[in-house]
């Protein structure tokens, strides 16, 4: 038995599952999980991980000012939007 | 307080940098915008965007490095950091957590009576989110991004905080770091420094007790009342035999206590890792370098030099380096060495302070009036006019900007300090003052202020007191 | 099909207009029932671009790639143009920004006919996970002509459309098998460039340290034609290298003037049916015939790398896809609490196959099994890189099958996993961010085509193409 906890992995990833899917992706998951549980079989002890492969330093920006864009176009996809920003439900904090 | 308890802090302070713009993203980095202005394809996580860093933050993150005595690492990583909110448009943040950028640094801070060693953690660079506003409207909630992307650095210290003035003196003594070295504006109001607060209470000698964090406060005011309040607060639970919830707390300003946020189904788990957009950034020893060149003179330094090469007193010389702008502005007047320093600084804390006080100006907005300030300095120096008189020309080119020079001789303000002259009035001064020349050769040496008095006064406040004293002196002896 | 170069002669020499070339593409597109695109512009809509593509042939001035109608996976943000990467929650998406390797196309002239679908978020082997329907291989088992085939995956309208011949040729992405596969089961060559080539910046991200933008095309020539166009460097996306590029036409056709080596890995072949060693054993004598010297490797990483993959890609999805929650853009589902928008429009706008990646991903990135799963990966990963280098001191390529079977019937494969093995042959190379090139080599017994994958290092995709053509030949030569 896995010990995948599909609630809080779906929470985790603002996602709700039926009760049938939660046991359908838990089950899924748990196959998965256990076909890539071979990489234990190899020693990686001492390997450094690998982030990107070129391996190389980060290409730094010029601390400048473009403007490319308008307000329209950032909201030009929005669901709703109201006086140039998006609307929400109200949050509560 | 309760005596019997303790108070153990330690603070994670955001700053946010100065710079023109954005960590990742070209839009300006600027406050108070139209919503949604300042907002770029990259600020709105729209498909397919990436970040691209910016130089100017790894700059100023490096001149933090130095001021605050971190070690500055040569390798550092962005990562991200996973979570849902509404301002927060990728998803994520962009922060840095297994290798920050900066690490095991320390701030020196007055106590009442030490000098305290507060110890840092950490630094490190990462992305500020965008605001919700909940008060335009019942229902609906109202999301501005411009501030999303606006680079940070926190700087994470050890929980080596006793009581809220020394956190008060810390937050006084970083702000006023940052500032100097340009890479904060140290604008609390707008949000540019926040802070939260970890507090847990224990007994002496006791283990660490369970803490709460108090998130996201920008007010020196509101810190210490949060403080005040939580500190009582758990206080209170313990002795009445309660236990303290690790929690995250908000400061309700409106009613000046700490309430829990919305407690969450499952623990945030972040689950950070390395920004495969991203590659590690290399700092090379030569640009360290060429950062340490460009940092200039630190508060405490400044505070040294002024005491120990200007001979100001302590007092006076923590007021003018209290401000980057003051210490500039008190520079900028004794820089051509007309001027003693310390009667630049006694009128700079003096009158000037108490005019700018007083017409609500910042020092920025007198700036301009340098100059003639020099000129009337220099005239003070030199004796051409008395003290009083200055003071009233200090206003007059403080409020209409007129040139002292001119309004000395328009007025007939020039001190007297001929001799000829001054000699005639301090022989009619003391005619038929026998009793009290008799008082002053018997060592009453308040007798001789009484003189100088009723000659400055005959010489309508223009005689030059010194001149005045040495002739009196002369002719009593 | 006529290639690149034909079409540019015919439209040099007035032989067909612009315009009719982008009308008889355009027409076969909308005939066609393969469902391998999303979205088809019209010649109306596309006017300008024809009419002044028109004048520079006119001119005489035509650009690399003047003309010519190109399909393009709906996974590449197209300024004003739906762009959808087939899910749900992008349906009504339409960019206010072109990527990088569009833009690259639009300015050598090329014409868009319109956005090719793909599995959802480029994620599946078999092109069935799309929201707008699965597509279909245009090619028949012969003893079985009434199923319908899938093209693969992710890629698999542009390899349809590419073969069936309704665009001359289309941009796909490659994260894992994504460009390759698909072209192997359509009987097309497909390039995936060493990552870093292409921008990825305005490309729907799915897994960003596996991501590449690449060409499948009708010959090897055409793929280095666009190769040419959207590899270059890109200050906007800091892991896209700035390496000078060089001409890659410049080697295709031509013989080498230095002795070659290719490798072929033994550990590969263990467990292949014989269609597929017969793909092998025939590309070995046209090698020989090449005077190719051919040697036996063995990887020792080979068994790991599905693995890795599996987590890493999945890992890096569930953040990249954080970002559709219904509040910016896209679909957004009902609710009254902020958390009940992100909950549904998510819930509701993923289908079945991106959930379970998300999933997976959140899973081996949460606290307590990062270590285990996220990190020991990247490890693994840097040891499979490592393998592929020691091997690169030996060989100057490595030829491996491009996929373990032909092309299957749509609805075949249900399980994952088995879904996932479609893949054991590319994703290594993906992983190590190596340029491969997949290869039509020959048919199966059931008449479908194979493919064979050829492997060059880092940024060597200007010899890999020569060393593919030169094969490409013998192919030809043999049918």
């Amino acid at each position: 038995m896995s010990d995948i906890n599909i609630k809080k992995v779906s929470y985790l990833a603002k996602l709700e599952l039926n009760e049938e899917k939660a046991a359908l992706y838990e089950k899924s998951l748990s196959e998965i999980i256990e076909w890539v549980d071979n990489l234990k079989k190899l020693d990686t002890e001492g390997v450094e991980p690998l982030h990107n492969i070129t391996e190389k330093s980060q290409n730094l920006r010029n601390d400048e000012v473009l403007k490319e864009n308008s307000t329209e176009q950032v909201l030009s996809n929005a669901p709703e939007k109201a006086q140039n920003f998006f609307r929400v439900p109200k949050v509560v904090e | 307080m309760n005596n019997d308890w303790e108070l153990v802090i330690g603070l994670e302070v955001h700053a946010q940098l100065k710079t023109e713009s954005k960590l990742f993203s070209s839009s300006p980095n600027q406050f108070g915008s139209d919503p949604n202005s300042n907002v770029n394809f990259i600020d709105a996580g729209m498909p397919g965007m990436l970040p691209v860093m910016n130089s100017g933050c790894i700059e100023k993150a490096i001149k933090t490095g130095f001021a605050l005595n971190f070690q500055i690492n040569s390798y550092s990583v962005f990562e991200r950091k996973n979570y849902f909110y509404a301002d927060l448009p990728q998803g994520y943040q962009i922060s840095q957590f297994e290798y920050p950028i900066l690490t095991e640094g320390f701030v020196e801070i007055e106590t009442e009576n030490e000098v305290k060693k507060i110890r840092l953690e950490r630094a490190h660079l990462e992305q500020d989110a965008g605001k919700s506003i909940h008060d335009i409207d019942p229902k609906y909630s109202f999301i501005d991004l411009n501030r999303v992307g606006t680079p940070l650095l926190e700087i994470v210290s050890y929980p080596d905080f006793n009581s809220a003035d020394e956190v008060i003196s810390y937050l006084t003594s970083l702000r006023q770091i940052l500032m100097y070295i340009d890479v904060c504006d140290g604008n609390m109001q707008e949000g540019s420094l926040r802070a939260d607060v970890n507090l847990s209470v224990k007994k002496p000698n006791a283990e660490l007790g369970t803490r709460c964090e108090i998130k996201n406060m920008n007010s020196f005011k509101f810190i210490r009342q949060a403080i005040e309040y939580e500190s009582k607060r758990q206080i209170q639970v313990l002795e009445s035999g309660g236990k303290i919830d690790q929690n995250t707390l908000l400061f309700d300003t409106s009613t000046g206590e700490t309430r829990a946020m919305r407690s969450k189904e499952f623990a945030h788990d972040y689950r950070y890792f390395p920004d495969p957009d991203l590659l590690p950034v290399h700092i090379a020893e030569d640009q360290i370098e060429k950062v340490k060149s460009t940092i200039g003179e630190l508060p405490q330094q400044k505070l040294l030099r002024y005491v120990n090469e200007f001979k100001l007193e302590k007092d006076i010389a923590k007021i003018i380096i209290s401000e980057k702008a003051y210490a500039e502005f008190f520079e900028n007047l004794i820089s051509a060495k007309l001027i003693h320093p310390k009667l630049a600084a006694s009128w700079l804390v003096g009158d000037i302070f108490s005019f700018i006080k007083e017409k609500d100006l910042q020092i920025v907005d007198i700036a301009d009036k340098s100059s003639k300030i020099i000129q009337l300095l220099e005239m003070i120096e030199k004796g051409t006019i008395s003290n009083k008189v200055a003071k009233d020309i200090l206003i007059e080119i403080l409020q209409k900007n007129k040139e002292p020079v001119l309004l000395v001789k328009e007025l007939g303000l020039e001190q007297v300090s001929d001799n000829e002259e001054l000699e005639r009035i301090v022989e009619e001064a003391l005619i038929g003052e026998e009793d009290n020349i008799k008082k002053f050769q018997s060592g009453s040496d308040r007798v001789l202020g009484y003189f100088v008095g009723k000659c400055l006064k005959a010489t309508k406040g223009k005689g030059n007191p010194k001149v005045i004293n040495d002739l009196l002196i002369k002719k009593l002896k | 099909m006529p290639t690149i170069k034909e079409i540019k002669n015919q439209l040099s020499n007035k032989n067909i207009s612009v315009q009719e070339l982008y009308n008889v593409y355009y027409d076969k597109a909308k005939k066609s029932k393969l469902n391998s695109f999303n979205h088809l512009l019209d010649p109306e809509y596309n006017k300008e671009n024809i009419n002044s593509s028109q004048a520079r042939y006119n001119e005489g001035k035509d650009l690399s790639l003047d003309g010519i109608p190109l399909g393009i996976k709906d996974l590449f943000c197209t300024k004003g143009v739906p762009t959808t990467a087939s899910s749900k929650i992008l349906e009504k998406f339409i960019p206010e920004y072109e990527s990088h390797v569009t833009q690259n196309l639009l300015n050598d002239g090329s014409l868009f006919l319109g956005k090719n679908n793909c599995d959802e978020f480029a994620m599946g082997s078999s092109n069935e996970t799309s929201f707008f329907g699965p597509v279909i291989n245009p090619w028949k088992n012969k003893n079985n002509t009434d199923s319908q085939l899938v093209p693969g995956g992710s890629s698999g309208g542009s390899a349809s459309a590419v073969a069936e011949g309704i665009c001359v040729a289309s941009i796909g992405t490659d994260t894992g098998g994504s460009i390759r596969q698909p072209a192997s089961l359509c009987g097309v060559v497909g390039l995936k460039p060493t990552f870093g080539s292409c921008s990825r910046w305005g490309v729907v991200a799915f897994a960003s340290s596996l991501d590449q933008a690449g060409p499948i095309t009708n010959s090897v020539e055409d793929a280095a034609y666009l190769l040419n166009s959207i590899s270059s460097h890109d200050p906007n996306d800091s892991t896209c290298s700035n390496h000078k590029r060089e001409n890659f036409l410049e080697g295709v056709g031509k013989g080498f003037d230095r002795p070659i080596t290719v490798g072929i890995p033994s550990d590969y072949l263990k467990d292949i049916n014989s269609d597929i060693a017969e793909q092998i054993e025939n590309t070995k004598k046209h090698l020989s015939k090449l005077n190719v010297n051919i040697v036996d490797v063995e990887f020792t990483t080979t068994d790991f790398a599905l693995s890795t993959y599996y987590i890493i890609a999945p890992a890096e999805a569930s953040s990249n896809l954080a970002r559709y929650d219904g509040i910016r853009y896209g679909y957004r589902g009902c609710g009254n609490t902020l958390e009940e928008i992100y909950v549904n429009s998510r819930s509701e706008g993923f289908g079945e196959e991106v959930i379970r990646r998300i999933l997976i991903g959140t899973y081996v990135l949460s606290a307590g099994y990062y270590d285990a799963y996220y990190r020991k990966a990247q490890k693994v990963r840097k040891l499979i890189k490592n393998d592929f280098q020691r091997i690169y001191n030996e060989v100057d390529f490595i030829l491996t099958p491009t996929t373990p079977n032909e092309a299957f019937q749509i609805g075949e494969k249900l399980d994952p996993i088995s879904m996932y093995m479609n893949d054991i042959f590319t994703v290594p190379t993906s992983l190590a961010g190596l340029p491969a090139i997949s290869l039509p080599s020959g048919l199966s017994k059931n008449g479908l085509p194979l493919g064979i994958q050829l492997i060059g290092n880092y940024f060597q995709e200007k010899s890999l193409l020569q060393m593919a053509s030169l094969l490409e030949k013998e192919f030809c030569f043999n049918e």
